[in-house]
């Protein structure tokens, strides 16, 4: 019997469910999974009994949480994909502001027919199965959380972080040769460096590392030695992690013993 | 009003993002785009950030053109801080933003509109009985990806394109992978111009709109200032607040736009309109075969234009690779800190607007129009006058009136996540 399948959207960019229907062999790929429901590329369906409901998009509305805990009632497994679902995404640096006051600003005074929210990730509403990454994913990684479940198995998660690829790639560390805020240290693998191999300092986009490793106060240590105030880098830290448990703690700790400083943010 | 029946679709499928629509039919008939994707306030995050950083997470307004949301913010802060980039770096850019075309361009005809065209629900099923014109569309797909993939890094979300040029340059290999590509394709991009030129038009949504474009700096390029209206008005970018209004209505999170007060459109369909003089090669030859699809008063030939633009990109993007020859150069870094910076591209659904304001390296300012925010009133309107025209015509299957409905709305291409990105009023 074929897995059946749903792929679901929340609030983000679509990027992930793109990455998923451009995988290079998509058609070959979707004989062997009934997809059913893909509201992005199809037209039929409504939410109902699936194998695997793979989720991108973070939590940003009423709608989304609702629809959210009808796809983890309907579904036996359950991934977040994406940083959007993992960690808020980008939309989610703005976790601990006032939602009304934001959009206040940003729309002036209007009532909206829905209830708008800072974005956050949905393990804070459902419980989650698995957590595919990415920024989007890599286009590898869909295929083997894909064949992982066609063939009755179950993905791994990785555990160590972008930098591990650099230094197997040999690329020129760009922390160390360039004095760039790179954040390959606490950033979980998959994309083999793609950044740090094009020269480019890593923002962190596939999000910090699962199981409590990604060790924001060694790096922001670091960071502080080449001369990068606090704000520096809290802004560039909290791009992709702002909502990882006590991101800004581990900064705070690390700039702590030059209260002075803060005064000029 | 009293509401005799009522079309109503809260999740409109094959269209990126989430988005519905209402039709009211009483004794008159209303339409409304409701969009429920959840507010990003894309503005607010990027405050406060360094250039470089504010530049990168701009893509993530929208996968499916996360290279022009790159691109134009990229060029936005260049202006700020008075960066002249290289020949070279205007040329791969060029290239890159053609690539996002072809591939943006493949994925809606193929996934989500053709399947309207021919009756089925997704792709995947009209590829059982339509092998090889789904065949066509991976392949143009495949090969807009390969393009940003060699030139951005990737296909979403390009890492690569950062200020004041590249961060790894492509080789000259690339180039020629690129180049023999494009080849390979050419005959694919054809079959898509006529395919869709075998297609009349509802006559319904005929509306005489107002169409805008940018003035290319060059050929019938994606960057320029100066844009353009159909009604021979023209306007500097600087002044894109004055010409361009934006409202809000409460059942919908993104910002609708108006020229003059009135419904406008901008895209392929509208640059075609205005530009198309500009064009050369096969797909000029296309256009003056099949001009009687050209209407400018029809957003369905919308998706017509976007199939002839699919000609005339990869062909671009086949001589530019086939006539670069790539030297190693440097990033140019800017020695201004301080600036403001307005740039104004041709994304995929139309013209793209960044505004921003740097101190000291950081963005104190941004503001960001997307052609979906720009549209939505002009797409609503069609709605309605496809509903209206049907009904009073003695058409009242419900769901056929609400699937034409939903093909109008497919014809304009939308792009929620870009139109919720949140603006500054």
């Amino acid at each position: 019997m074929k897995l059946k399948i749903g792929v679901h959207g929340l609030t983000s960019c679509y990027g992930c469910q793109l990455r998923m229907a451009s995988i290079k062999e998509l058609l070959e790929a979707v004989k062997r999974f009934d997809i059913e429901y893909w509201y992005m590329a199809s037209s039929k369906g409504e939410i109902k009994h699936v194998d695997v409901a793979f989720v991108e998009g973070s939590v940003s509305t009423a709608e989304d949480e609702k629809e959210l805990k009808k796809i983890r009632e309907n579904a036996d497994i359950l991934v977040a994909v994406g940083s959007c679902a993992i960690h808020g995404g980008v939309q989610g640096m703005l976790f601990g502001e006032e939602y009304k006051e934001i959009f206040e600003e940003i729309y002036g005074k209007h009532e909206m027919d829905f209830e708008g929210r800072i974005g956050e990730p949905i393990k804070n509403y459902v419980d989650v199965d698995y957590f595919l990454p990415g920024c989007p994913p890599e286009e590898e990684e869909v295929v083997y959380y894909l064949a992982c479940f066609a063939l009755g198995s179950y993905p791994e998660e990785k555990d160590y972080p972008v930098c591990s690829e650099c230094r197997r790639n040999g690329y020129p560390c760009i922390i160390i040769e360039k004095g760039e805020m790179c954040l390959g240290p606490l950033t979980v693998a998959g994309c083999n460096a793609r950044c740090p191999g094009h020269n480019v300092a890593c923002i962190g986009c596939r999000g910090p590392l699962p199981y409590n490793i990604a060790w924001f106060d060694s790096l922001a240590k670091t960071f502080k030695e080449k001369g990068f105030s606090k704000e520096d880098v809290r802004k560039r830290m909290e791009i992709f992690g702002k909502q990882y448990k006590k991101m800004d703690e581990m900064i705070e700790k690390v700039f702590e013993d030059e209260g002075g400083k803060t005064d000029q943010e | 009003m009293k509401v005799e029946r009522q079309i109503r679709n809260d999740h409109l499928a094959r269209i990126e993002g989430k988005a519905g629509v209402v039709v009211e039919i009483g004794d008159e008939v209303r339409a409304k785009i409701t969009v429920t994707e959840g507010p990003r306030f894309f503005e607010m995050i990027t405050r406060n950030k360094h250039y470089e950083d504010a530049a990168a997470i701009c893509p993530r307004i929208c996968s499916f053109c996360s290279i022009p949301h790159k691109l134009t913010p990229l060029e936005a802060i260049e202006k700020a801080l008075e960066i002249e980039v290289t020949e070279q770096t205007k040329q791969l850019r060029n290239m890159l933003y053609f690539g996002n075309m072809v591939e943006s361009h493949a994925l809606h005809l193929y996934l989500f509109a053709i399947p309207d065209y021919l009756g089925f629900p997704d792709a995947f099923s009209m590829a059982k009985e339509y092998p090889d014109l789904m065949k066509n569309g991976m392949e143009l797909k495949n090969f807009g990806a390969m393009v940003q993939s060699i030139l951005g890094g990737r296909e979403i979300h390009p890492e690569n394109a950062v200020v004041g040029g590249f961060g790894k340059l492509p080789s000259q290999q690339d180039m020629e992978n690129i180049k023999k590509a494009a080849e390979k394709v050419k005959e694919a991009a054809i079959a898509t111009v006529d395919f869709f030129a075998e297609y009349e038009y509802p006559s319904y949504v005929n509306i005489p709109r107002n169409h805008l474009a940018i003035k290319p700096y060059e050929g019938y390029g994606v960057y320029g200032e100066e844009i353009v209206a159909s009604d021979g008005f023209s306007f500097h970018i600087s002044g894109y607040k004055e010409h361009i209004k934006e409202e809000v209505v409460p059942y919908s999170f993104a910002k609708r736009g108006k020229y003059k007060d009135s419904p406008f459109m901008v895209g392929a369909l509208s640059r075609l309109v205005l530009n198309k003089e500009l064009m050369n090669g096969t797909a000029k030859e296309l256009v003056n075969n099949y001009e009687r699809f050209l209407r400018p008063e029809n957003s369905f030939a919308n998706n017509f234009s976007q199939a002839i633009e699919i000609v005339y990109f990869t062909e671009k993007i086949m001589e530019m690779a086939e006539n670069i020859k790539i030297k190693e150069e440097k990033r140019v870094m800017p020695e201004k800190h301080d600036g403001k910076g307005y740039a104004v591209t041709e994304a995929p659904r139309g013209l793209l607007i960044y505004e921003v304001d740097i101190q000291n390296d950081i963005v104190k300012y941004m503001n960001v129009i997307t052609p979906t925010a720009m549209f939505i009133p002009m797409m609503e309107l069609d709605a309605k006058k496809m509903a209206e025209g049907m009904w009073n015509d003695g058409y009242k299957d419900i769901d056929l009136v609400g699937k034409k409905v939903e093909m109008v709305i497919r014809a304009y291409d939308p792009c929620i996540s870009c139109s919720v990105h949140v603006i500054k009023l």
